[in-house]
């Protein structure tokens, strides 16, 4: 095997430390070093062709040449020991029970802005707050069926919460297809090691989904804006694998409140709708006219109880970058308990300190816009030209609310198969939470790499790659 | 006050419509300033009636027959109380009447307008007597006119077009309230404005000031709603609009609306004249 090239010194890697190699990746190391190169390269040319044959296929948008093409795909995968999942799962059940609890408040007493925690006016004239929601008591209170949760790993190995996603979370279906990948390619892996299974996820996730509502045998469908959007593999993978319809807002109607599904069979009512369109669009009689991905009437039979929509209306406020910062608050707010997980250290521009903070150390920061999303209209100024930098000073000066900033944070990386050989890339980790009548977690969950060295975005959208994630069963040795 | 009102919103389409689905907000709800007397909404297909976000009554009526036409018509009467009604109804936060939307986002004329209408104690939040000022100011800036101005423009479209009608007004009256840190909501309704019959769907503005909903006519120049029927209210036209539907296939529409307000005692009262005048025609052929 071609050496392994070593991780920059200042930065924590998943598998390889001063001591050489953490135990939990020791195992994995040693079969990866007795395994020749030919076999590797044969092993990926095998993982694409299979992908390709799948069509597992992702849109990038802004990216002229060809409107699909496939994740690329790292055979290394990232391992997690035990120990330290425990760990997550906890700090995520914590974060993600307070986020619920946020929500179901800001749309009923809004105890939480009333003690001042959370100043008012970003909350109910954040553009992601839904006044349709006011008073509207969903089952359960859920809010949030299926969240993903971004986490950053600084030099320490701390673990730190990078964002949210409330509203259409997605990436579910290259974990389940990279692990599948694996099996097939490495099945002498998964005998070596007790690497705790994910397949289940779908059960998990149509168990969440029946129980979001009050329905005897309620019926599911998954509701998509199309074959054109990005995430289309995802939305008739799930439904596929669940064993639902996969519908599009004009295979549905609203009658007499509730709503229905067009079948051969005549009009059948739907109960739960696992919707992968965003607020905006699901009803173009209550929000954007021109939408034609939605359902024309859907608003009225969801606040009439008749139909539960996974994510609910108006999740978005609490994954609102204006809103993250306060998430630690919410901890302690609601739960009473510290927060397990942390905040990556956030400066909220609205403040003038901050605004004063960031202005000053910009070449330093990382600055986004509060309501974007996939890693569009940020800066990371140590990467940034002295022209872009000015143009962000001023973009900051007219519209500071607009942004937040953070420091240039230095993700893990992980031993990645490059061009030239198995070298160093930045990773994140999204888990996936699913809240039912119990929150359930399938162990691990999408790991995002930015191929491109040096790189930190690792968003598919702007061509980043993923791996299978592993979560060691058992006590680590 | 007492309104008769009689609407009816007529839609006929080119070819066969095979379905389709309105939310109507028809129905006034009782309130200090309003009592309905009676009324009644007549609509196609099978309809559902529920309350909208707002506390508005909407129905939802669809139409799941091949169609080639929709009437729709409301009727009924209502006694208008004399005195200004303030509402001070807070289920919703006012602060959310804060938010901007597409159709309300202030222009830079019309943050250069609105800014002389701040409160002069720089603390201090505008009152009603700026608003008033405010809504004077901006029917002479943006005169009414019909014609120059469709249903989707926005605030900033019909400001810098330079009329508008009582929708126009409405929006732009709002968007500048909530630039001044003033919520403020877009209501529809009618409004009896004249003597005679009037042509009177119509939208006006709320805004919350001194713990209250007031009204602004801005359209009629009336800081009072004592001549008006409210039928709904939301952020903007599109959360507050009467008829608002989708249909699937019809081609081209055309559509036809007319509301009739008419004042009932001053109907009466010309019926009375009339006999008058017949009976004096027969007195004076008697003679």
């Amino acid at each position: 095997m071609t050496a392994i090239e070593k991780p920059a010194p200042h930065l924590y890697d998943e598998m390889l430390c001063n001591e050489g190699v953490h135990e939990h990746y020791r195992a994995y190391l040693q079969w990866l070093e007795n395994t020749p190169d030919a076999t590797l390269e044969q092993k990926r040319r095998e993982a694409d062709t299979l992908f390709r044959r799948f069509g597992i296929t992702f849109n990038v948008y802004g990216e002229e040449e060809g409107t699909e093409r496939l994740i690329p795909f790292d055979l290394i995968p990232r391992i997690i020991p035990a120990s330290e999942w425990t760990h997550l799962e906890r700090g995520l059940r914590q974060r993600v029970t307070a986020l619920n609890r946020f929500l179901h408040d800001i749309y009923h007493d809004q105890e939480i802005l009333r003690a001042g925690i959370i100043p008012a006016d970003q909350v109910l004239t954040n553009q992601q707050f839904q006044v349709a929601m006011l008073g509207v008591d969903l089952p359960g209170h859920n809010y949030i069926p299926i969240t993903g949760v971004d986490l950053i790993r600084d030099s320490d190995g701390e673990y730190f919460v990078l964002e949210d996603n409330l509203r259409t979370p997605s990436g579910v279906s290259y974990m389940l297809e990279n692990r599948k990948m694996m099996m097939r390619l490495f099945p002498e892996l998964f005998l070596a090691q007790g690497v705790a299974p994910v397949e289940h996820y779908p059960n998990l996730l149509l168990e969440t989904l029946q129980s979001a509502s009050d329905a005897d045998s309620p019926c599911v469908v998954v509701l998509t804006p199309g074959r054109y959007n990005s995430a289309f593999f995802e939305h008739a993978f799930l439904a596929q694998q669940m064993g639902v319809p996969l519908v599009e807002g004009a295979d549905l109607f609203v009658r007499n409140g509730c709503v229905f599904m067009r079948t051969t069979t005549g009009p059948r009512q739907v109960h739960v709708i696992y919707r992968r369109i965003d607020d905006a669009f699901l009803d173009p009689l209550a929000f954007n006219p021109d939408s034609m991905l939605g359902v024309p009437g859907l608003l009225s039979a969801y606040r009439d109880g008749n139909v539960i929509l996974a994510n609910a209306l108006g999740t978005g406020v609490a994954d609102d970058k204006s809103i993250y910062p306060y998430v630690p608050d919410m901890i302690r707010f609601y739960l009473d308990e510290e927060p397990i997980l942390n905040n990556v250290p956030t400066w909220v521009c609205r403040r003038e300190e901050d605004l004063a903070y960031v202005l000053e150390h910009l070449e330093e920061l990382v600055v986004k816009e509060v309501h974007g999303a996939g890693g569009y209209g940020m800066l990371i100024g140590p990467k940034a030209g002295p022209e872009e930098l000015d143009t962000f000073r001023q973009l900051l000066r007219d519209n500071p609310a607009n942004y937040i900033a953070q420091p240039t944070l230095c993700l893990s990386t992980c031993p990645t198969m490059v061009n030239e050989g198995i070298a160093p890339r930045h990773i994140d980790l999204r888990p996936f939470v699913l809240s039912g009548s119990e929150i359930k977690l399938v162990p691990g969950g999408l790991t995002r790499v930015a191929l491109r060295e040096g790189s930190l975005v690792v968003n598919s959208s702007q061509g980043g790659g993923t791996k299978d994630t592993w979560v060691l069963e058992g006590a680590p040795c | 006050m007492k309104l008769s009102i009689d609407h009816v919103t007529d839609f006929t389409y080119d070819t066969e419509v095979t379905h389709s689905i309105q939310y109507l907000r028809l129905t006034p709800l009782p309130s200090a300033g309003q009592q309905i007397l009676q009324w009644h909404l007549d609509v196609p297909g099978s309809v559902h009636r529920t309350l909208d976000t707002y506390g508005n009554v909407l129905h939802v009526c669809t139409v799941d027959q091949p169609h080639q036409g929709i009437t729709i018509r409301a009727q009924g009467s209502a006694e208008i109380s004399e005195d200004e009604q303030p509402e001070s109804d807070n289920r919703i936060p006012p602060e959310v009447f804060l938010r901007t939307s597409p159709l309300t986002q202030t222009s830079d004329a019309m943050r250069e307008f609105a800014r002389g209408f701040r409160a002069t104690n720089a603390d201090a939040q505008a009152g009603r007597h700026q608003l008033i000022e405010l809504m004077s100011a901006l029917l002479e800036r943006i005169p009414y006119r019909s014609g120059m101005t469709h249903v989707q423009s926005s605030a900033a479209d019909a400001f810098a077009q330079g009329f508008g009608v009582c929708q126009d007004h409405s929006h732009i009256f709002i968007a500048c309230c909530r630039w001044l840190g003033i919520p403020a909501r877009y209501v529809s309704g009618y409004v009896h404005a004249g003597d005679d019959q009037h042509i009177a769907s119509h939208a006006w503005a709320e805004a919350w000031v001194e713990n209250a909903w007031h009204s602004f006519d801005v359209s009629n120049g009336l800081s009072s709603s004592n001549h008006h029927l409210k039928l709904a209210h939301g952020i903007d036209y599109l959360d507050a609009s009467p008829v608002r539907g989708v249909r699937w296939g019809g081609g081209a529409e055309s559509m036809r609306t007319y509301a009739l307000v008419d004042q009932m005692d001053r109907r009466a009262a010309r019926l009375r004249d009339k006999q008058k005048d017949r009976l004096q025609e027969q007195q004076q052929a008697q003679q």
